[in-house]
């Protein structure tokens, strides 16, 4: 008898169910290691792509500051130093260096190796200290942006002349500054210190990051105290009938609806009905927190869930009235809930285009706003706004810009993540 | 075999001779309703000053629901529906004007699971009093929260880590500083709803020996699953069968002489 039993026990289950278990423990591991080289792939292309936008190929030139030409009577009011034409000492700086004469054909060919807005550079310098007046000092200045993609190897110069973004006669120029030295690749700060721009290489994030950041702000100020408050009344407060399973209903309805969709109610209230200026922050604000109210009161109430009756009964048992037992015992605990909630909302509200879209966030603003009522645009509506120029080094920029938002989104998910270890308390 | 446990049980209770008492709690025709189904029937019950009352029965069979109606906690209940009136020193607590704070500052409360505050064992102690405005200067807190731990018995056990938090100590010890919380704001009565179903027999024997020294100035009402318990604390005791008090009356009558057969039935493990 106990014969049969040993014997039985040692047939090995090479049935079915072994297999489908491994099959299942095979399949799940591959969706993983799938999910995962997806992203990897991502990360690595918008890397290689983006990187190298964090650093910008200047040119050093001796300037010249001629007194002539930008102060001739020499009053040296200001209407004339700002009214001055610095581009000229910078052509003049530059015709002097490679030897060519300023009638040379092919002279403009030269003049636009140094980015247009340079000369405001030398403006500022003028105007913070006048004494530079009549004074040579090596001033590094932007490269326009072909000559940036030339030097960061972009450019393919083995194709014919007409072709290329970049003459035969302006590679020759750029040789020669560089084997003299005069072309330095630096830190992009540009990237980080300007916003929009029609030039590339004067271009950057930082009219973005502020309208983003000033977009969350008015969100953060409006959903989380009506967000939270609503979700205690209903959780702790309101009494269970239809109404409030009608309402719960349509809150977890009004969480998965699109985000155009709020988009357009920006547009409609605030907008056209409470007149509301433009591309303002403050409506973007709006409509990101309309947007993630409905998460904010999910989470809250999941939370407020969490804790446990005994907590209340404790707490109401000691003679608390029911609003101090959840306000001093049951919303402390619930506190690092409610926070991951909000951040992983703010998160998705950070990286929305679509509503942005509605309310003409999406648009060229070179200015980086001051008020939460200027003109701004955000970072994601800049990076679509981006990825639509052709020039090359918009390409990168775009690439550039996606890892600044991304590394802003790891940021407040790994605070989401810290908060939850941190402050999550058993009991 | 059961009858000789009964009698070994009321040798321990011999000296527990009940003599004519004040009367603390009165509970007069009270009903309970949840949702209109009715969960206890016409309870009568009058339970003395710094007694152990003990309410036994099977699950399911109101005790609960009853020790619940005495500080009101049934009021946090939806569709909960009470009626008659419970006196406590002489008042209806059941009355508009009751002041349910000052209510549940008299009438203390210990549950079945450990309930602390994740908060330090100090700031457990202190919440009420510094809620109702007992103690104002840091001087009288501590003095308030060394005195109220000495009283449950755990001072000498928590006393260098105050600051901990209250979680982190053992059930039993949890148990008796809900116990301390709960004479911290000075009640004249204490229930207690199953305080030891959780706990291991020696942290029990512990509670039972602060719920002995406890009812010199208490008026203590426990309820329990475990008869021997009943027996060990109890002066009386009540036992509810399906919403009704089916017999109550001296602990030591109550587990060697019932009156009723569904007592001696209990007792005795026939049935519940």
């Amino acid at each position: 008898m106990s014969n049969i039993i040993k014997n039985d026990i040692l047939i090995p289950i090479s049935s079915k169910r072994a297999i489908k278990e491994r099959l299942f423990k095979i399949f799940g591991l591959s969706a993983i290691i799938f999910s995962l080289s997806m992203l990897l792939i991502l990360f690595t292309t918008i890397f290689s792509k983006g990187y190298s936008a964090f650093y910008q190929t200047r040119i050093k030139l001796d300037i010249n500051f001629n007194e002539k030409l930008i102060d001739p009577i020499g009053t040296r009011e200001i209407k004339t130093l700002t009214t001055a034409d610095y581009s000229k000492l910078i052509s003049q700086s530059l015709f002097k260096f490679l030897n060519i004469d300023k009638n040379h054909p092919k002279s403009s060919e030269i003049k636009s190796l140094i980015s247009f807005n340079s000369f405001l550079i030398l403006k500022d310098h003028v105007l913070s200290d006048p004494d530079i007046i009549g004074k040579t000092k090596k001033i590094n200045l932007i490269a326009s942006d072909d000559v940036d993609q030339m030097i960061k190897g972009n450019i393919n110069l083995n194709i014919s002349e007409e072709n290329r973004k970049i003459s035969d006669f302006q590679i020759e120029a750029i040789n020669k500054l560089k084997s003299n030295g005069y072309i330095l690749t630096v830190f992009n700060k540009t990237l980080f210190t300007k916003s929009d721009s029609r030039e590339p290489e004067s271009s950057g994030v930082l009219g973005a990051i502020i309208g983003s950041f000033y977009c969350l702000f008015v969100a953060v100020c409006i959903s989380v105290p009506i967000g939270v408050s609503a979700a205690i009344f209903l959780q702790e407060f309101a009494k269970k009938n239809k109404i409030t399973d009608f309402i719960e209903i349509n809150i977890n309805n009004l969480a998965a609806v699109p985000s155009i969709v709020f988009g357009l109610l920006g547009l409609y209230v605030f907008i056209n009905f409470f007149h509301l200026p433009r591309s303002s922050p403050i409506v973007g604000g709006l409509v990101l927190a309309l947007m993630s109210l409905p998460t904010i009161v999910i989470v809250t109430r999941a939370s407020l869930l969490a804790v446990p009756d005994t907590i209340r009964d404790g707490a109401v048992a000691l003679g608390a009235s029911k609003m101090q037992a959840i306000f001093n015992q049951v919303l402390p605990l619930a506190t690092p809930g409610i926070c991951t909630g909000v951040i992983i909302a703010l998160a998705r509200a950070l990286g929305e285009t679509a509503p942005l879209l509605m309310i003409g966030m999406i648009a060229f603003i070179p200015d980086t706003p001051i008020a939460i009522t200027d003109p701004a645009t955000a970072l994601p509506a800049q990076i679509y706004m981006w990825a639509d120029h052709p020039e090359r080094a918009f390409v990168e920029r775009t690439s550039a810009a996606i890892l600044i938002l991304l590394s802003f989104l790891i940021v407040m998910n790994a605070a989401a993540i810290y908060i939850r270890h941190k402050f999550e308390k058993n009991w | 075999m059961a009858e000789d446990q009964i009698i070994s049980i009321s040798k321990f209770n011999k000296l527990k001779k009940s003599t004519s008492k004040k009367v603390t709690i009165s509970a007069q025709n009270i009903s309970v309703f949840y949702s209109g189904k009715m969960a206890i029937d016409n309870i009568n019950m009058n339970i003395n000053q710094n007694e152990v009352t003990a309410l036994i029965g099977p699950s399911g069979c109101g005790k609960s629901t009853f020790i619940r109606c005495l500080n009101r906690m049934n009021d946090v209940i939806e569709n909960c529906t009470i009626e008659g009136k419970i006196i406590l020193n002489g008042t209806n607590i059941y009355n508009p004007e009751v002041d349910i704070v000052k209510l549940r500052t008299n009438i203390g409360m210990v549950f079945q699971k450990p309930n602390p505050f994740p908060k330090s064992i100090y700031d457990n102690i202190i919440y009420a009093p510094r809620l109702h405005g007992l103690v104002n200067k840091k001087s009288d807190s501590d003095e308030l929260v060394e005195k109220s731990l000495i009283e449950a018995g755990l001072f000498n056990e928590v006393k260098d880590r105050l600051n901990d938090s209250g979680t982190s100590l053992s059930g039993g010890q949890q148990q008796r500083l809900c116990i301390a919380r709960a004479i911290a704001v000075n009640p004249s009565v204490i229930l207690m709803d199953e305080p030891c179903s959780s706990l291991d027999p020696i942290a029990t024997a512990v509670i039972e020996q602060l719920i002995d020294s406890l009812k010199k100035k208490i008026t203590i009402i426990i309820v329990t699953h475990n008869m021997q318990q009943a027996a060990r604390v109890s002066e009386k005791t009540g036992f509810f069968h399906l919403g009704k008090l089916i017999e109550f009356s001296d602990t030591s009558t109550i587990f060697t002489n019932p009156k009723e057969k569904k007592t001696l039935g209990y007792i005795t493990g026939r049935f519940g």
